[in-house]
């Protein structure tokens, strides 16, 4: 199997070869790897020779993209002030939203600014030198957590109380646009929208808040990246299965869930995920990517790893990842110890 | 008028009702220092548990910090400065490089709360203001935020800088990639995963 056969098959519930290998990897990649961090997260040519490198000495399952992209990008092209530092992540220095006023003027942005070209073409160039032979995620964002960018995560989880109107509107607002971004990365080459659900975690926000301001919004746009042919795989932390959140997202046109952290040192156990959705849905494993993966050794990094691969031993439909996303400071070394020991597991 | 009713007023998010009843309860003469600690001091100590416990969320916790705040301001005029100081100064702020408030900002309000003078730096602030801003108010306990990878490791720089600077403030981080084994290995004084735990955590450190 190459890696799209493979992870294709683990979306579709049939037999692996081997274990598909799709880390966060999107951050390490780009410090390890990229002419400069701030270029290979967000221009065409640097993103493809970072990838192309890594995926050499990884030879991960697919190639993950879009930090970039949801932590400037996106909300620069909504009006917010968007400093792009050259070593680290996107910095959101100004929001833009502080009235429906400016709901309604951002609902008139275009989208397609030249950054956000310039991440296209990135796509492109990758699917092209791919050949179709590794699949591309791409992170993404619900209308939930881009309206947090656009108006600032305290405004909004006051505004829940204080300015329901708001929080609605604003989403109402940004669907659009987030379907049409979305769109544009499927006909870039995207195969998988990794569906980041940040804000609306039931760390942060109640089941019956979810409910009441995310849940109708984040279907719509599920459901037309998915009509569109993308996989859409949502990621989400805290624990989705005891407060009732997987339900809600298993009612969306979705093809996996990727659980996260339930606190800083603890993730969920899939076990108990797998349990929830039976065959209906892949699931991807959970390595916390602030333990042992960023701050311990290559030993701690590897007997953890194969902690969890003996944990998934004969699960359907399962692949390996990480909680969320790696920092770029994470030791090659470690990053290393975690790919040699899901490359060489025993899965059959 | 019962102190138990200003603080299920807090507890239940009603702003009007915490003010009216902590107006009240100056009128019918309750200790001014009872209707902080039993009442309002006490409210929020409720309600972080309730956090703690999963049974409210964010949203819940800022509505319950402002309601606080809106009774703390009522009762204010008749404190002495020294009641709002006595426990202790603590000096907050997300460190360089990082925008992100709203961890910050729950930990901020909840040790406040809890009736700690707090200065909070706002986001993005450099080593030698946590350094210069400890020495000017004094602090007791100096709270790092941090919610990026990339902005961790400031952490670690922060506390060399003050074990350089003779500094005897405790310091603790959070945010939502660090842990324990992070605090520990850069030599900080402690690390909660939450804002209640943060209040626990100080109150410790600064009764030791």
């Amino acid at each position: 199997m190459n890696a799209k056969e493979r992870m294709e098959a683990a979306i579709n519930m049939k037999p692996v070869d081997k274990v598909p290998n799709a880390p966060f990897a999107e951050a390490p990649v780009c410090h390890y790897f990229g002419s400069t961090f701030k270029d290979s997260l967000l221009e065409g040519p640097e993103m493809l020779a970072a990838h192309m490198k890594s995926l050499e000495e990884f030879k991960f399952d697919w190639v993950m993209l879009g930090m970039g992209l949801i932590g400037g990008i996106i909300p620069e092209a909504l009006d917010c002030q968007v400093r792009y530092p050259e070593d680290v992540f996107p910095i959101i220095e100004k929001t833009s939203v502080f009235s429906m006023a400016d709901v309604a003027h951002i609902a008139k942005n275009n989208m397609f600014t030249q950054r956000m070209e310039n991440f296209l073409d990135g796509v492109r160039l990758l699917k092209q030198e791919l050949k179709g032979e590794v699949p591309i995620a791409c992170e993404y964002i619900s209308p939930f957590t881009i309206a947090t960018r656009l108006r600032g995560t305290n405004e909004i989880m006051n505004d829940i109380y204080e300015s329901p109107e708001l929080v609605h509107g604003l989403q109402e607002a940004i669907v659009p646009l987030d379907i049409a971004v979305g769109k544009a990365l499927i006909e870039a080459g995207v195969d998988y929208i990794f569906y980041g659900a940040d804000m609306e975690c039931p760390v942060l926000l109640s089941p019956k808040h979810y409910k009441e301001f995310v849940h109708e919004p984040t279907s719509r746009v599920c459901n037309e990246l998915s009509r569109l042919g993308s996989k859409v795989l949502p990621h989400m932390c805290g624990d989705i299965v005891k407060t009732g959140i997987v339900d809600y997202l298993l009612e969306m046109d979705i093809h996996g869930i990727m659980p996260g952290n339930l606190t800083q040192e603890k993730v969920l156990d899939i076990r108990v995920l797998k349990e929830k959705v039976g065959d209906r849905i892949c699931i991807f494993d959970n390595i916390n990517p602030n333990g042992p993966l960023l701050i311990g050794k290559p030993e701690a990094v590897a007997k953890e790893t194969l902690a969890h691969l003996n944990r998934a031993k004969g699960m359907s439909g399962y692949i390996f990842s990480t909680a969320g996303t790696s920092s770029p400071y994470t030791p090659k070394e470690n990053y290393l110890a975690m790919d040699k020991e899901v490359i060489n597991f025993q899965w059959n | 008028m019962a102190i138990s009713d200003i603080l299920n007023a807090v507890v239940e998010l009603d702003r009007i009702a915490v003010v009216e009843n902590v107006k009240t309860a100056i009128i019918d003469g309750v200790p001014f220092d009872d209707i902080l600690n039993k009442g309002l001091i006490a409210s929020m100590d409720v309600v972080g548990e309730r956090f703690s416990n999963g049974d409210i969320f964010v949203p819940e916790m800022l509505q319950a910090a402002k309601a606080m705040q809106a009774g703390l301001e009522v009762l204010k005029p008749h404190l002495t400065c020294d009641v709002l100081t006595q426990k202790g100064t603590v000096i907050i702020g997300t460190v360089k490089g990082d925008l992100h408030d709203i961890g910050k900002n729950l930990v901020s309000m909840m040790v406040e709360g809890a009736g700690f003078n707090v200065v909070d730096l706002g986001v993005d602030v450099d080593i030698e203001k946590f350094v210069s801003l400890t020495q000017t108010h004094n602090a007791d306990v100096v709270c790092l935020s941090a919610l990026l990878t990339t902005t961790m490791p400031t952490m670690a720089k922060i506390v060399e800088a003050f074990k350089e600077s003779g500094l005897k403030a405790k310091i603790i981080i959070g945010g939502a990639p660090v842990t324990d084994a992070y605090a520990r290995q850069i030599g900080a004084d402690g690390f909660s995963d939450n804002a209640p735990g943060a209040v626990e955590l100080i109150r410790r450190l600064i009764a030791a």
